[in-house]
């Protein structure tokens, strides 16, 4: 199974048109390619629907958005929503916390996956099968198990409440690590060893032979673990005590729970969470799908 | 991980130069040579990651399965080693199961992870299906029905409040059609079946992505030679497609198994486990009795017996869904 990852990596974009390459040239519409356009249709209103008529709504006036029947568009456009969540000094905070988790997060966990990837596919010593086969059976841990004893941790560490709490059990993860290992282990020996005859360290041969050439993998690494932080909401919730350390998923809980019928600023708070993953998304869109089809292959 | 031999090696062995044959002897053998120099470049590389995989996963998790034979309430007094207490006060709380917090919990997921998994797999597939017979902009379908597993549990717990409420866009719907939508989040009967729906509805999204990653493994040739010997679309599916879709149907199971038993966000974000215990989990009893009454040792045991639970579940599909993968 390991040759999937590699195969999508390599050969994702060519598939593509080589699918459509492959089939016969444009037969005629039959039956079932009605029936296939009509569910077609049918999923891209559920899967974009709720998403978009609530981005929508948010410009909505507060009774619009309660109006029943509900509106399609909103009858005046209002930015009042946003005004009132932007205003909040903490909504602000909330926002900056969670891009520090994030952004940490995908830095940190980037680069020591691909460190201790790096090591485990290409390097020689004793204990690499241990490792590796840890590596593999700890993924099946549920989260469950390691909440309370890691808060535990958390508190005799003197952590709690802090970015370090938030970071340090995030900064690598045996997925992506994993992930490196898959990608770096089909690339040619010969690389490292003109770079040793040139005289290159570990850390250079690392870093200007290997690292460019896994750069699928570094992109779907990073975009998992940002996403993987941006939206967590439990282990915040766990370790984040006061309200000006709250990642934005946490701000929105307690937000909630402060307006709770005013479903307007809600909808609209919403968005801001949403929204940068969107973005993320559209401009990384290949790699998500790379990093969601690679964790396939871990089975 | 059945096709995972060291091929790629073998395929790339170098001319049978004196290094190359040492090289050769040392991937055969299986025994690596290593130098002192670069084990320990090989271990300060790992450094970081041996720092989380040891503290924060190994230890982490035999500390919970230790924590779970204490009584331990930070703050007050010390942990004391109480044996196997901790899951005898749960096991005794089984001769009236409907009194006890953890285990109308652990009804309430089974019934959520029945439904969502079969929900979530069988949506998946088809959304898959429906994609690999698409003709045209594949590509763009694929990205419009990935869009719901991007958005957090949280945004969509908060867009589904207001969707869910009784004056919402789904009770405007059912309107349409002349139903007269419960409270859904405020009903013991419909607040259970909301989150499942929502959960579905972001799961499936997520799981297409594997299957369509398994359809495109299948060889063209064997739906093609099955549509010569005369089967039909759909026979050709059900007798071809899906028993060599067998190991992605237990992976995508698996998961979702694995993550439906541990639902929390959604219940603690939506209902709090209400209305009357309706919506309650197990993950969100394991969190009420560690942080909110502070009994961590018990917790511990709870969540310790989910994890037995768990892993029973996945053993048994994997038993009856692919039992070809256990040779891996």
């Amino acid at each position: 199974m390991a040759q999937v990852t590699i195969r999508t990596a390599t050969q994702d974009q060519p598939s593509g048109k080589a699918l459509t390459g492959e089939k016969p040239p444009r037969r005629p519409l039959r039956g079932s390619d009605i029936i296939i356009y009509a569910f077609l249709i049918i999923f891209t209103i559920s899967s974009l629907g709720p998403l978009f008529y609530t981005a929508i709504s948010s410009f909505k006036t507060p009774g619009a958005v309660l109006a029943f029947p509900p509106s399609l568009l909103p009858s005046p456009w209002v930015w009042s929503n946003f005004q009132q969540i932007i205003s909040n000094s903490l909504f602000l905070r909330w926002i900056l916390n969670a891009f520090i988790y994030a952004g940490a997060a995908l830095v940190l966990n980037t680069l020591f996956s691909a460190m201790a990837g790096y090591a485990i596919a290409r390097m020689n010593f004793p204990g690499k099968e241990f490792i590796f086969t840890l590596t593999l059976a700890v993924m099946m841990i549920p989260l469950a198990v390691t909440l309370i004893p890691k808060f535990l941790v958390m508190d005799n560490l003197g952590l709690l409440n802090t970015y370090f709490a938030l970071i340090l059990p995030a900064m690598a993860q045996p997925f992506t690590v994993f992930l490196m290992v898959q990608f770096m282990k089909v690339l040619p020996k010969e690389l490292e060893e003109s770079a040793m005859i040139d005289g290159a360290t570990r850390w250079r041969t690392f870093w200007s032979i290997i690292l460019p050439l896994v750069k699928p993998a570094l992109t779907a690494a990073a975009i998992v673990s940002f996403q993987a932080a941006w939206n967590d909401f439990m282990w915040p919730l766990v370790v984040l005590g006061t309200q000006n350390m709250y990642t934005l998923p946490l701000g929105l809980f307690f937000y909630k729970s402060a307006n709770y019928t005013q479903y307007n600023l809600l909808i609209a708070a919403s968005m801001f969470n949403t929204i940068p993953i969107l973005i993320l998304f559209f401009i990384f869109q290949r790699y998500f799908i790379e990093g969601a089809t690679a964790a396939a292959v871990k089975g | 991980m059945a096709t995972q031999p060291a091929s790629p090696s073998v395929a790339s062995a170098p001319p049978l130069t004196s290094e190359g044959r040492r090289r050769l002897r040392r991937q055969l053998n299986n025994k690596p040579k290593a130098r002192p120099g670069e084990t320990l470049a090989a271990y300060l590389f790992m450094l970081p990651y041996l720092i989380v995989l040891f503290v924060f996963i190994v230890f982490v998790s035999l500390y919970g399965i230790g924590l779970s034979l204490f009584q331990l309430d930070i703050g007050f007094t010390g942990p004391v080693f109480v044996g196997l207490r901790n899951y005898q006060i749960l096991f005794n709380q089984l001769s009236d199961p409907a009194l006890s917090d953890f285990w109308t919990s652990m009804g309430n997921i089974i019934e959520f992870v029945v439904v969502i998994v079969i929900g979530q797999t069988a949506l998946a597939l088809f959304l898959a299906v429906i994609l690999q017979n698409t003709l045209f902009a594949k590509g763009v379908f694929r990205t419009i029905f990935y869009i719901p597993a991007l958005t957090s549990s949280v945004a969509t717990s908060l867009i589904f409040l207001w969707f869910y409420n009784q004056n919402g866009v789904i009770n405007y719907l059912l309107s349409l059609i002349g139903i007269h939508g419960p409270d859904w989040l405020d009903n013991t009967t419909f607040a259970l079946p909301a989150i499942m729906i929502l959960n579905i509805w972001t799961t499936a999204a997520a799981f297409m992505i594997y299957f369509l990653a398994a359809l495109q493994d299948i060889p063209k040739e064997l739906i093609e030679a099955a549509k010569l010997d005369g089967a039909n679309r759909f026979q050709a599916f059900w007798n071809i497609t899906v028993p060599l879709l067998r190991p992605a149907i237990f992976f995508v199971v698996a998961l979702g198994t694995i993550g439906g038993f541990q639902m929390f966000d959604q219940a603690k974000f939506m209902t709090n486990g209400g209305p009357v215990n309706a919506t309650l989990t197990p993950m969100l009893v394991i969190y009420n009795d560690a942080f909110q009454n502070a009994h961590f040792g018990l917790a511990a045991a709870e969540s310790v017996i989910l994890f037995i639970i768990i892993m029973i579940v996945t053993v048994i599909q994997r038993r009856m869904i692919d039992p070809g993968i256990n040779k891996a």
